[in-house]
């Protein structure tokens, strides 16, 4: 009986994870910009949530454990890499063809460009909380970090961003640039 | 309360719902009072939203299965850019900012929802510069597409609209005759649209003629008297939006 019970525990946290995945592979790739890390990356993760799932004490924060492990597994490769701050060669962000429209493609594409200059400190941060929708305490505990550094990382890259979205418009480094002048 | 009184951290845990009722309610309260704040905390929503609509849709990987069928919708999508170029607008202050309003967008449906409101009933003509500095041939296309897209979305919404193409440098080729694959293309497009004009960069044609020593010729519609730099400026200086290619 308790083996039935186990299999369906099983299977329920299978369907959990794997309903996940395409949120998990989309943070990835904002950390990344590369789509066959970003699904190692999330390949790697469900494995070791498999394996690990009986650690998982509460259910409520299945979430949070799951990018723990994602987060977990990108700074192992950063460190393989030798990069464990910056990482500015492996994007493939000139393939925009998955963004159906132009103008979308050249917005999202200078916002991604903003968002790959960041240090990789905040980046993790900020596409936590404004892309996955992480409260500031959820994200302390994915990163491991004290809540006042999640505050004040995320503070850095907005400013970084607000500055770099402005900046860039005018300076001409990226391919559309959208700007009043008055 | 005085905007000073706010740090960029204490709007952040606000637009970030990380404060109590109280302090939320004081900072809405100081926002319908004062623009100045508002437009700080609209700058700030609005990154958070560029950053959450540029991985919305990602490249996928050759050995991803399953995919997020509920954001694959044109609905959403339709949503997605009208909030992006809304975020955009709200960071670089070239769309009407009704804060009031603008502070409560939560989805993308929303924001679309916004977006269309805004436009039915700011009716005021709109001018903008589309200014084309390369010879690609796909970047000039995206140029094109750009231009009869603007053209279409002002038309739908009934809001009169002026729209200059400007070509500077490489980017005259768009306009050269025996050059350019869109002549008949952009013919067409002025034809159709009256409020369309054409201009090529006075000094980028006298350097072309140097560099290839023979005359370049233009379009007939294409008005070739002042340098681009001089259009722009000009145009800059009266409240144009500007768009670089």
């Amino acid at each position: 009986m308790k083996t039935i019970k186990n299999l369906f525990a099983a299977t329920r946290l299978k369907q959990e994870f794997a309903d996940r995945r395409n949120k998990l592979y989309r943070v990835a790739y904002s950390w990344c910009h590369n789509t066959a890390l970003a699904d190692d990356l999330v390949q790697e993760t469900m494995l070791k949530a498999m394996k690990k799932a009986d650690s998982l004490r509460d259910q409520a924060t299945l979430d949070t454990w799951l990018y723990r492990i994602l987060l977990n597994n990108w700074h192992d490769y950063l460190r393989v890499q030798g990069r464990n701050v910056e990482l500015y060669d492996v994007g493939d962000e000139s393939q925009l063809e998955h963004v159906d429209n132009y103008q979308q493609s050249q917005i999202v594409g200078r916002v991604r460009s903003s968002i790959e200059r960041l240090p990789m400190s905040l980046r993790e941060v900020v596409t936590l909380a404004d892309f996955a929708g992480f409260s500031y305490a959820e994200i302390a505990e994915i990163v491991d970090i004290p809540i006042g550094t999640v505050m004040s990382r995320l503070f850095r890259a907005r400013q970084n961003l607000k500055k770099q979205l402005l900046d860039l418009a005018g300076e001409g480094k990226i391919p559309v640039k959208l700007l009043r002048v008055k | 309360m005085n905007n000073k009184t706010y740090t960029d951290e204490k709007l952040n845990l606000f637009i970030d719902d990380q404060l109590d009722t109280d302090e939320k309610d004081e900072i809405r309260h100081s926002i319908l009072d004062d623009s100045e704040l508002r437009e700080r905390v609209c700058q700030l929503k609005a990154v958070r939203e560029l950053v959450a609509y540029a991985y919305e849709k990602v490249p996928e990987s050759d050995c991803t299965n399953g995919q997020d069928k509920s954001l694959s919708s044109r609905y959403l999508w339709k949503g997605i850019a009208a909030s992006l170029m809304l975020a955009i607008g709200m960071l670089t202050g070239w769309v009407v900012n009704d804060a009031a309003h603008s502070m409560e967008l939560a989805s993308a449906e929303d924001v679309f929802q916004y977006y269309k409101h805004t436009e039915q009933v700011d009716r005021a003509e709109r001018k903008i510069i589309l200014h084309v500095t390369t010879g690609d041939i796909s970047a000039v296309n995206g140029a094109l597409d750009e231009a009869e897209q603007l053209l279409a979305s002002y038309r739908e919404a009934g809001t009169p609209m002026k729209l200059d193409i400007v070509t500077y440098k490489e980017g005259i080729n768009m306009l050269r005759v025996g050059v350019s694959p869109y002549v008949d293309r952009i013919e067409e497009l002025v034809e159709h649209n009256k409020n369309v004009s054409l201009y090529a960069c006075m000094r980028s044609i006298d350097k072309i003629e140097k560099k290839e020593g023979k005359p370049v010729v233009m379009m007939e519609k294409a008005v070739t008297d002042k340098s681009a730099q001089e259009l722009i400026s000009e145009r800059l200086q009266k409240g144009w939006i500007y768009i670089k290619v």
